[in-house]
């Protein structure tokens, strides 16, 4: 983030730091439990049994426990970094929507037909692109 | 919104790391209130206000002319011609 003229450090307290790395905890558990789930359901090395339900319901839980950890890291954000947030997240959501809504329109027309999981991919480069935007915009000035 | 954090916080000889860590916010939160881009929710500008024993008003300016509450005039009383 140094390169935005502002440093993590300098952008988040204390508190922030410590709720987002619960946030990145769950979060990375959750990717690594959905990739998981993936390849061995998909593959069908593990069959449409107990396991198999097991594993796409800890997929499921894990992922409500990192919206969970992300809303008590937005409940509890410095201020100026909620808003940095939401205004990321009103971006990707935006962004999101719009893909979806108008991308059929290009399908009908001859583009490649995309994956179902293409919109969220859309949502989230452009959350990051919300943050990167939002911190250049308050960042700056004398410093210290 | 104008304000005259920098000038309160330069008085104290406190960095804006410093004034931050009093606050409970982030030094970005304090620069971009010293320079205009971002103004303080309400709790905060309490919070502002309270650290320096001052008035918000006396810290923050809606006119955009940087003028603090003290400097200017007091208000006018009631005109009571019309009662007396």
């Amino acid at each position: 983030m140094a390169s935005i003229g502002v440093s993590c450090t300098d952008a988040y307290t204390p508190r922030d730091s410590q709720n987002l790395r619960v946030f990145s905890i769950w979060t990375m558990a959750a990717a690594v439990s959905f990739a998981t789930a993936t390849i061995l359901i998909g593959e069908r090395i593990i069959d449409r049994g107990v396991l198999a339900w097991s594993l796409a319901g800890l997929t499921l839980l894990l992922s409500l426990l990192a919206i969970r950890s992300y809303l008590i890291f937005l409940r509890a954000a410095d201020e100026l970094l909620r808003r940095i947030q939401l205004e990321g997240l009103a971006l990707g959501f935006g962004a999101g929507a719009v893909f979806m809504m108008s991308y059929r329109l290009f399908e009908r027309l001859g583009a490649p037909k995309l994956d179902s999981n293409d919109p969220f991919i859309i949502m989230a480069v452009f959350w990051a692109l919300g943050q990167y935007i939002g911190m250049r915009r308050y960042s700056g000035g004398e410093g210290r | 919104m104008t304000n005259r954090l920098r000038e309160l916080r330069g008085q104290h000889g406190w960095s804006q790391g410093d004034l931050a860590e009093r606050l409970g916010v982030s030094r970005q939160t304090v620069n971009a209130i010293e320079t205009g881009k971002y103004d303080p929710s309400l709790p905060l500008a309490f919070t502002i206000a309270a650290l320096f024993t001052l008035r918000i008003e006396e810290i923050f300016s809606p006119n955009g002319s940087g003028v603090a509450a003290s400097t200017l005039a007091p208000p006018r009383p009631p005109n009571r011609d019309f009662i007396d």
